[in-house]
């Protein structure tokens, strides 16, 4: 599974935004949509996509993307 | 004395004619921290120039242009050369869905809409089904798209930097923000030019600025504090303001803080709430020792915070009062007046307000009751666009219904006690429960929904939403996500509940009107009330 093509998808639907191009250093400043009131939402979805669940503690600090993607794809590994 | 009373101009070319044309009058602060600093001069030179393009296009005096962006310089040059013209310039919040930016547009008839490219596929989704609308100005397009999208820097290819502003009477409107009801659509609050008086003196009073002050103002400026507090109330005294394009992250706030060497910060207890969360991430950490003082606005800042604040920081901060619809402060906390923490602090200098009960002035202390101003401070607002009648029904002979309850103790401290209508205040937004309760009927699965707010300890009051789900339809984590994406794109993210009931019917009364009292009262615990009139 290519997860960062799989999140873009979770980007866009969310942001309602087809032109979202996702690169691993994207942060909320990249995304004018993105901003901490829609975050919640955006977590949401990108666990209903994938199945997972993520702990408070796990997403509370996520610095970009990348790393975003990593944790989706550490879940999808467990 | 200013020679005119035009905003625009009082903010740029009267503070170069004062001296202050090297001064710095913003320092704009990117994302990644990249420093620009724009003069007084420069500021008025852009601001012109903005005037001259639009003008260009055959926009003037009493036109609506709208502004849909984040926080970007492009924003104040654009709002003060609108407002230069005689304009009226409307500020929407860039995370505003199609919903939202629709019945702004279409109430207020805009004729403009300047945006940027990221944000420019909402406003296409609209535009066709607004009459008014003639051209939409994209800030960081570098070709027209055709007749109607058109590049702003384009058109400002070629204008000059100079423009002479027009004597500006004082009634002249200026600025439009909207603000959300219990019924119906958002209402347009508008002010006009000679609001600025009391926005000036406030900042003399209430934020004390001093010339060698450097003032940041985290407020947008799709909210009236980002526009009267983080525009045009510093510049008219010739104040260095600071403005930031980051989101909000504790670590880029403290950064900013301490590296621009900050002396009064104006933010929201949100924020603050947020930061007290992580308090590890900054105890020791930062110097602010140029930080002097913090006021606070948009929700009641509670007493905690206060507290906090004098631990971790050993500073003061100072709650202050006001509405869209009052146009600056009202009731303040200010240097030289003793906190109460939890109190709304007095009224400003030439201010009066009063408790009601039952539509009389009640001189009881401690008497929970409406909050009335007395008529005729300079930035009290002039209408609701189009809707007289309600903006009529506001006032009660000399006073005007704040629609807030309070109450005022035995040495004359206001207190805030909460609203006396449905309206709901996420994180210092008023969110009307008409407006989400409408967007939530178009999710397909449901037939019937209530919103109501709830006291929540980060957001000051959440919203929760109680919905009715068409037959053998059980409400799923997939419904709510579809319900919260809905919601974000087509009004705002700050529009979506928290939480979410289903219920298989609504409390009404025998007219079918929704009983969001009953609803709150159940969500909390507490007794029902008067429910003679609910249907059963």
């Amino acid at each position: 599974m290519d997860v960062m093509k799989e999140l873009t998808d979770v980007f866009q639907m969310v942001f309602d935004d087809d032109s979202i191009a996702l690169t691993p250093e994207m942060t909320a400043d990249d995304l004018d949509a993105w901003d901490s009131m829609s975050h919640v939402t955006l977590l949401m979805a990108v666990e209903d996509h994938f199945n997972v669940v993520f702990e408070n503690w796990e997403i509370m600090n996520l610095p970009d993307v990348g790393a975003l993607r990593d944790l989706a794809q550490k879940k999808l590994s467990a | 004395m200013p020679k005119n009373n035009n905003i625009g101009y009082l903010c740029t070319a009267y503070q170069c004619e004062q001296g202050r044309a090297e001064k710095t009058a913003f320092r704009w602060i990117d994302s990644d921290f990249h420093r620009t600093d724009v003069s007084f001069e420069y500021l008025n030179w852009e601001s012109n120039r903005y005037a001259n393009a639009l003008e260009a296009l055959g926009y003037g005096k009493g036109d609506r242009i709208f502004l849909y962006m984040p926080a970007m310089p492009e924003v104040h040059f654009s709002f003060l050369g609108i407002l230069k013209m005689q304009a009226v310039a409307g500020l929407l919040f860039s995370n505003f869905g199609k919903s939202a930016i629709y019945d702004r547009l279409s109430d207020a008839e805009a004729k403009v809409i300047i945006t940027k490219k990221s944000l420019l596929r909402r406003v296409r989704d609209v535009m066709n089904d607004l009459p008014s609308l003639e051209t939409v100005l994209v800030v960081d397009l570098k070709d027209d798209e055709d007749e109607k999208i058109r590049s702003f820097p384009a058109l400002l290819r070629g204008k000059g930097a100079s423009y002479t502003v027009a004597p500006t009477d004082p009634q002249t409107p200026s600025v439009l923000h909207y603000t959300s009801g219990s019924t119906g659509k958002p209402k347009g609050v508008m002010h006009v030019h000679g609001s600025l008086e009391h926005q000036r003196r406030t900042v003399q009073d209430v934020l004390q600025l001093e010339q060698d002050d450097v003032y940041w103002c985290t407020a947008d400026h799709g909210w009236v504090t980002g526009t009267t507090y983080g525009i045009y109330g510093p510049w008219c005294l010739g104040h260095t303001q600071v403005h930031f394009g980051g989101t909000f992250k504790t670590e880029s706030w403290f950064k900013l803080l301490e590296q621009e060497k900050i002396t009064v910060w104006y933010t929201a207890p949100t924020a603050l709430r947020m930061l007290m969360r992580e308090e590890n991430k900054i105890k020791g950490q930062y110097d602010l020792s140029s930080l002097k003082r913090i006021y606070s606005v948009g929700e009641p800042l509670n007493a905690e915070i206060i507290h906090w604040v004098r631990r971790m920081l050993g500073k003061e901060i100072y709650d202050t009062w006001f509405q869209t619809e009052t146009g600056g402060h009202m009731i303040v906390n200010r240097p030289g007046l003793a906190i109460k923490p939890g109190s709304m602090g007095k009224p400003v200098e030439g201010t009066a307000a009063v408790i009601a009960v039952d539509d009389k002035v009640c001189e009881t202390p401690d008497t929970v009751g409406s909050l009335w101003l007395k008529k005729g401070w300079h930035s009290m607002f002039v209408e609701y666009l189009n809707i007289p009648e309600v903006y009529n029904a506001k006032f009660h002979g000399e006073y005007y219904d704040t629609g807030d309850l309070a109450k005022i103790d035995q040495d004359g401290y206001f207190w805030f006690v909460g609203r006396n209508d449905d309206v709901i205040n996420p994180s210092g937004h008023l969110v009307g429960p008409f407006e989400v309760e409408s967007a939530l009927l178009e999710i397909p699965e449901i037939v019937d929904v209530a919103v109501i707010g709830a006291p929540d300890p980060m957001m000051y009051e959440k919203i929760v939403a109680f919905v009715t789900l068409k037959e053998e339809i059980e409400w799923s984590r997939k419904i709510e996500l579809k319900c919260r994406i809905h919601i974000s794109n087509r009004l705002s993210p700050i529009a979506v509940p928290s939480e979410y009931y289903q219920r298989e019917k609504l409390p009404k009364n025998r007219s079918g009107k929704i009983l969001r009292r009953v609803l709150k009262a159940e969500y909390l615990g507490e007794d029902l009330g008067d429910v003679s009139t609910m249907e059963v």
